[in-house]
């Protein structure tokens, strides 16, 4: 049966190289963990999302209550809506400790540029996902959300408003808006999602992974190819990374079934009330996971040129984002890992660690005098991080990086 | 480097210090929840039905699943607490219109089977036991959590009626009612989240094993 498939389509072949025989280099850490829990992530918030839309209803007048009668009457319904709102939530903490390991190991280097593009592309689709999914339930946050984000668009010189009404498909947000979102949000950005996830995945085991000392582990190999410094991945990487799905799930079910709300973080209070256009609350926030290029938008408090401050803040929000997809060509060290890598990259890296965090936290909270020149500050450290790159890689003296992988 | 870390810590508590109450112009009074005691449910629901339910709806929830949760006979239920004749599958909406609200209030009453999850349930607590005679305002009282409020004191009553302690546990067991009926399966979940938990504790023990098992093999 198995030969009869196989001798039309290799699935034995298949299988073995892209799972069961894939090589994994002998020194992968705690790192290495998170791209196979972001893949069981992506699974969950499909099935419950799936679970949730059944019944749901896209109209403004109906999102709302449909989301308590989900919550009330629907069996398990709760569960669902749990899962699938901590899942955004732990989706982003995955993926920035994903994106975390490419950059503290040289994961984008050559020749890995295009799995570095392909993640980079998932993660703007995943940005794009978390807003149109936070607009569905239609709460206060989910329309003033809705309302600043598209209202940005309107800051670009001459087509800005057209734009805007363009993709709102009204002059203000409406339940047109409502359902186009819901429409990107379950169809059109999933398909790309899984699309570019897929290939993110086809790339890297075609090229092999990184390890944390960035060493080529293809430049020594047996008999039969395969890399000495490597192992299978079933069973020595599945085991480990099912172990890593035990310790995940401990705490994300933790979080689901006793603090679902997360503090305000995961479920926003003020989304607890319906979308009203005529009452503005006090202090709209976005979800934690953009805080940090929202206080780049808040930075940015002056025109220049003849631009806006708000387009300029726009720019410079989108610029934070876009420029992970530059690090491939701005990177000129020799060696990829931070841990041959000299001090400069030590030094900046950890300027943007702490950077991406203060970011955070400014974006979280109403803005001051003090904590706007903060944002200014971290915000030119978070870019400096990326635009002297070409020069400190070049500047620094690196360590000598080993042949085989240390034991 | 010590004398540094502490002062960048007093300049960090000096900017990011919040300066505002936490209950409008006081702060919030100490307000433990406690949903676990269907007699302190039952009577938070009926001092709702009476006093609240008249203006403020719960139109997200149902009778008869409040009924259940609560241990309340449907008979009894139906007979004392459902008094429009709806059936014990509706949600709960009144029959109070927009337009007479706002002629007779000034203010159409909110619907509050989410307002446990809008406001802290330290705020709810608080906020009805701070109003306070203000001959200025429409109906002679003012609020000091709520600057201002349309509502009247409707719990008036209450309050002169009651020594403070009984009264002070009336707008206790009315605040967890909020509470659950803003999620009502919190129960339910928490329950279920302890089986969860200790099956997944099991389960990353045994995958440890397995994981350190193959692990050696490496070596």
């Amino acid at each position: 049966m198995l030969q009869w498939i196989n001798s039309r389509f290799p699935i034995t072949d298949l299988v073995e190289r892209h799972l069961s025989k894939y090589p994994a280099p002998t020194n992968l850490n705690f790192w290495y963990l998170f791209g196979f829990l972001l893949i069981i992530v992506l699974v969950m918030q499909i099935l419950t999302g799936l679970w949730l839309m059944m019944n749901y209803t896209n109209t403004a007048e109906e999102a709302f209550s449909s989301v308590e009668y989900i919550m009330r009457d629907v069996e398990y319904g709760w569960l669902l809506r749990y899962l699938h709102a901590a899942g955004a939530s732990a989706f982003f903490v995955l993926i920035y400790l994903h994106m975390f390991r490419g950059m503290m190991y040289g994961s984008y280097q050559k020749p890995r540029e295009l799995i570095w593009l392909g993640g980079w592309v998932t993660y703007v689709l995943l940005c794009a996902e978390g807003f149109t999914g936070y607009v569905l339930p239609w709460g206060q946050m989910s329309f003033w959300a809705a309302q600043v984000i598209i209202s940005l668009l309107g800051s670009i010189p001459f087509i800005g408003e057209d734009l805007a009404t363009w993709v709102r498909g009204d002059y203000l947000i409406s339940g047109i808006t409502l359902s186009r979102l819901f429409a990107f949000h379950v169809v059109l950005l999933p398909i790309m999602l899984i699309a570019v996830v897929f290939f993110h995945i086809l790339a890297l085991h075609e090229i092999g992974s990184n390890n944390p000392d960035g060493i080529d582990i293809k430049k020594h190999v047996d008999d039969d190819g395969v890399p000495l410094d490597s192992k299978p991945f079933y069973p020595y990487d599945i085991t480990h990374d099912v172990y890593a799905l035990g310790v995940f799930l401990i705490f994300f079910c933790a979080i689901v079934f006793f603090f679902p709300g997360g503090g305000g973080y995961i479920l926003e209070t003020v989304n607890f009330e319906p979308a009203n256009p005529l009452s503005t609350p006090e202090h709209i926030v976005p979800s934690w996971y953009y805080t940090p290029y929202y206080a780049m938008l808040r930075a940015v408090d002056f025109s220049l040129f003849g631009l806006t401050a708000k387009f300029l803040g726009f720019v410079t929000m989108a610029a934070g984002i876009a420029i992970f997809a530059a690090l491939p060509w701005l990177d000129r060290s020799p060696v990829k890992s931070i841990r041959y890598k000299g001090i400069y990259s030590k030094i900046f890296l950890a300027g943007f660690v702490v950077s991406f965090f203060v970011l955070g936290y400014l974006g979280l909270v109403p803005p001051t005098e003090i904590k706007n020149i903060l944002a200014k500050v971290f915000t030119i450290i978070y870019f400096s991080y990326f635009l002297l790159m070409p020069i400190y890689t070049r500047l620094e003296k690196c360590k000598p990086v080993p042949e085989r992988v240390p034991t | 480097m010590k004398f540094f870390s502490f002062f960048l810590l007093i300049l960090a508590f000096n900017i990011f210090g919040a300066d505002e109450f936490s209950c409008g112009s006081i702060e919030c009074d100490d307000f433990t929840v406690n949903i676990s005691n269907n007699a302190e449910l039952q009577s938070g629901l009926s001092t709702y039905m009476n006093y609240c339910y008249g203006c403020h709806s719960l139109q997200y929830s149902r009778y008869k699943r409040v009924a259940e949760d609560l241990d309340i006979p449907i008979d009894l239920y139906i007979e004392n607490l459902i008094y429009d004749g709806s059936k014990p599958g509706e949600l709960m909406k009144i029959s109070l219109s927009k337009e007479d609200a706002i002629n007779w209030l000034g203010a159409y009453p909110p619907d509050l089977t989410l307002e446990a999850r809008v406001r802290k349930p330290e705020w709810i607590y608080t906020y009805l036991r701070s109003y306070y005679l203000d001959s200025s305002r429409p109906y002679g009282v003012n609020n000091l959590v709520y600057k201002n409020v349309s509502m009247p004191h409707v719990l008036e009553d209450l309050q002169t009626s009651l020594t403070e302690e009984d009264f002070d546990r009336v707008i206790s067991d009315l605040t967890n009612f909020l509470v659950y009926v803003s999620d009502p399966s919190a129960r339910e979940r928490k329950q279920m989240g302890v089986y969860v938990l200790l099956f997944l504790l099991l389960f990353t023990s045994f995958a440890f094993l397995l994981y350190r098992e193959y692990k050696k093999e490496l070596k």
